[in-house]
């Protein structure tokens, strides 16, 4: 096994927060997983604010990030993100449930890494966030000054 | 647009009054005569003004001024009373010029000496007359001329205001046709996403329940469970086609010439994975050029297509036939044909609409959305689509198409 990064999920809705994490439990890929549950909180862990003052200084290896959120939205994130030095070089991961072209066009134009539309077959589903796992958090290496730990 | 056909009349009444009052000032502005008793009166008073002022002239000892006087008096007969009243006045005055200045006087008449001087008045009086009259039906014609232009124009001002009024319309017409747009765009939207969310999380947990409980359910609860999670699937299928459809309706069309032959050929291609195993024979005649949006047009091809494909499953070999029949001038119109499971003629008015099916889902599988999208894309192009078919004997789908203009007699070999 190689070297487990950590994967930071921003996600509002708990039922997609148990299923992901299934999936991810499945693979044994969940020990290192950050889950906020809003754009806000996102921000907060990464500026380490908030909650998350005494959270060591270091970036996730990978964001996984809805774009349908309460109070801050993902595409707002995503930008605020792409616009900060410290931040931009964190790999994101869009992960929702909209297919619309408009929000896939966004997404890349703001520089998202990759667009998942989460699966409505539950099979697919545990498929795509594993794969997700696997190559964000194992096998791609992270920017430098990100969180990774051997397992 | 009823709204506005009131106001057009309202416009239409406002114009005519507005020309009819332009008329009525222009009429005052002409000075004619128009009763015959004041028009003759006029010619009999003009030429005793006229042969008064001569005689008057004539006791205070100024000669020969009774020709120009008289040859007046005819001039504004000719002018104000017209013609009948002009040739009165030149009679009464030759008249009144034989007796009053021609040799002998106060005699009706004439001496050899004054005949010619006579003579020269009655010609003078003929030419003034007629010089007047000429005139007079110029200036009319003229009148008439500018009258027209006057009227053309009051009438032109108003059509331009009802053309600044119907326009406005429109603009807000398009501009609340906008706003339903986005809110229908908005309303998709979240169809797509808050509709699947919930979807999504019944599947997820009816499998996580299957798995975890199905040691323990009894074979009845097992296939609840299993219906469960087929209906959930065929919901979100049903969201997806729904959202394609609608995004078909809202999508801007890309219009550019558009070669069937070849995009048929790819679309043959693609199907690859549902026709391998199966004896089909296909034949592809030669396709025009057509004017449309290549994507959309592919998705048509690929819906008639792959139902041909589906609906000849029973049959060995399937025959699939897609070519080009007689369109009109500058439409294409293409056919797939096939030797399937067909339809009732009765029901074809119902192929074509959304989540309509003809067939049970044991028999084929589908939603119903494939035909629906297909016409909405035609109808985009200016095209119709219709089908032709007997139960067990195939369908025919026949869909029309502008022509390429650069490409209207050109096959799709051509240009390749």
């Amino acid at each position: 096994m190689n070297t487990l990064g950590r994967i930071l999920m921003v996600e509002d809705d708990p039922r997609d927060v148990e299923l992901t994490m299934t999936a991810l439990e499945e693979y044994n890929l969940a020990n290192e997983v950050v889950v906020t549950r809003d754009g806000k909180e996102a921000l907060d862990y990464l500026y380490c604010r908030g909650e998350f003052t005494s959270r060591s200084n270091d970036n996730p290896a990978v964001m996984l990030l809805d774009l349908k959120l309460p109070k801050i939205d993902g595409l707002e994130v995503l930008q605020q993100i792409r616009s900060d030095d410290r931040l931009k070089m964190i790999p994101v991961v869009v992960l929702t449930s909209s297919h619309e072209e408009k929000d896939m066009i966004r997404s890349y134009q703001l520089g998202v890494n990759a667009y998942v539309v989460k699966p409505v077959d539950f099979h697919e589903f545990v498929n795509a966030v594993k794969e997700l796992g696997v190559f964000w958090a194992v096998i791609n290496q992270p920017p430098p000054g990100s969180i990774k730990k051997v397992p | 647009m009823n709204k506005s056909l009131p106001m057009t009349d309202h416009l239409q009444a406002s114009t005519d009054i507005g020309v009819r009052r332009t008329l009525a000032r222009w009429d005052g502005e002409s000075q004619r005569i128009r009763s015959p008793v004041l028009r003759y009166g006029f010619s009999v008073v003009s030429v005793a003004i006229g042969l008064g002022l001569a005689l008057t002239f004539q006791y205070y000892q100024f000669r020969d001024v009774e020709v120009p006087i008289l040859a007046l008096s005819i001039a504004l007969t000719t002018w104000y009373a017209g013609v009948g009243p002009a040739a009165l006045a030149i009679v009464l005055s030759t008249a009144g010029f034989d007796y009053f200045f021609a040799e002998p006087i106060y005699s009706f008449s004439v001496s050899s000496k004054d005949l010619p001087y006579f003579l020269v008045f009655l010609a003078w009086g003929l030419i003034v007359a007629s010089f007047s009259a000429v005139r007079r039906r110029i200036e009319d014609s003229l009148r008439q001329a500018r009258d027209h232009l006057q009227v053309e124009l009051e009438q032109r001002k108003h059509r331009e205001d009802e053309i600044r009024k119907l326009n406005q319309e429109l603009v807000r017409q398009a501009a609340e046709l906008e706003a339903s747009n986005k809110e229908l765009e908005s309303f998709a939207y979240s169809v797509s996403h808050d509709l699947r969310a919930p979807l999504r999380h019944v599947v997820g947990y009816s499998e996580l329940l299957q798995k975890q409980a199905s040691s323990l359910l009894d074979d009845k609860s097992r296939r609840y469970m299993q219906t469960i999670l087929e209906s959930s699937k065929r919901m979100g299928n049903l969201i997806d086609d729904l959202l394609g459809f609608s995004r078909i309706g809202r999508a801007e069309t890309k219009k550019t010439a558009v070669n069937l032959e070849q995009l048929i050929r790819q679309v043959v291609a693609e199907l690859g994975q549902e026709t391998s195993g199966r004896d089909i024979a296909w034949k592809i005649g030669a396709l025009p050029v057509c004017y449309g949006d290549r994507s959309m047009l592919k998705v048509v091809l690929v819906n008639l297509v792959s139902n041909a494909v589906k609906f000849t499953r029973m049959r060995a070999p399937a025959e699939i036939e897609i070519g080009c029949a007689d369109g009109k001038e500058n439409q294409v119109e293409v056919f797939v044909r096939d030797n399937g499971a067909g339809f009732d003629m009765q029901y074809a008015n119902k192929l074509f609409g959304v989540f309509q099916r003809l067939h049970r889902s044991e028999e084929f599988e589908g939603t119903g959305i494939g035909l629906a999208t297909a016409q909405r894309i035609i109808h985009r192009h200016g095209g119709k689509i219709r089908a032709e078919g007997a139960v067990d004997q195939g369908a025919t789908f026949y869909f029309s198409l502008p022509k390429a203009y650069d490409g209207s007699e050109k096959t799709a070999g051509n240009i390749r």
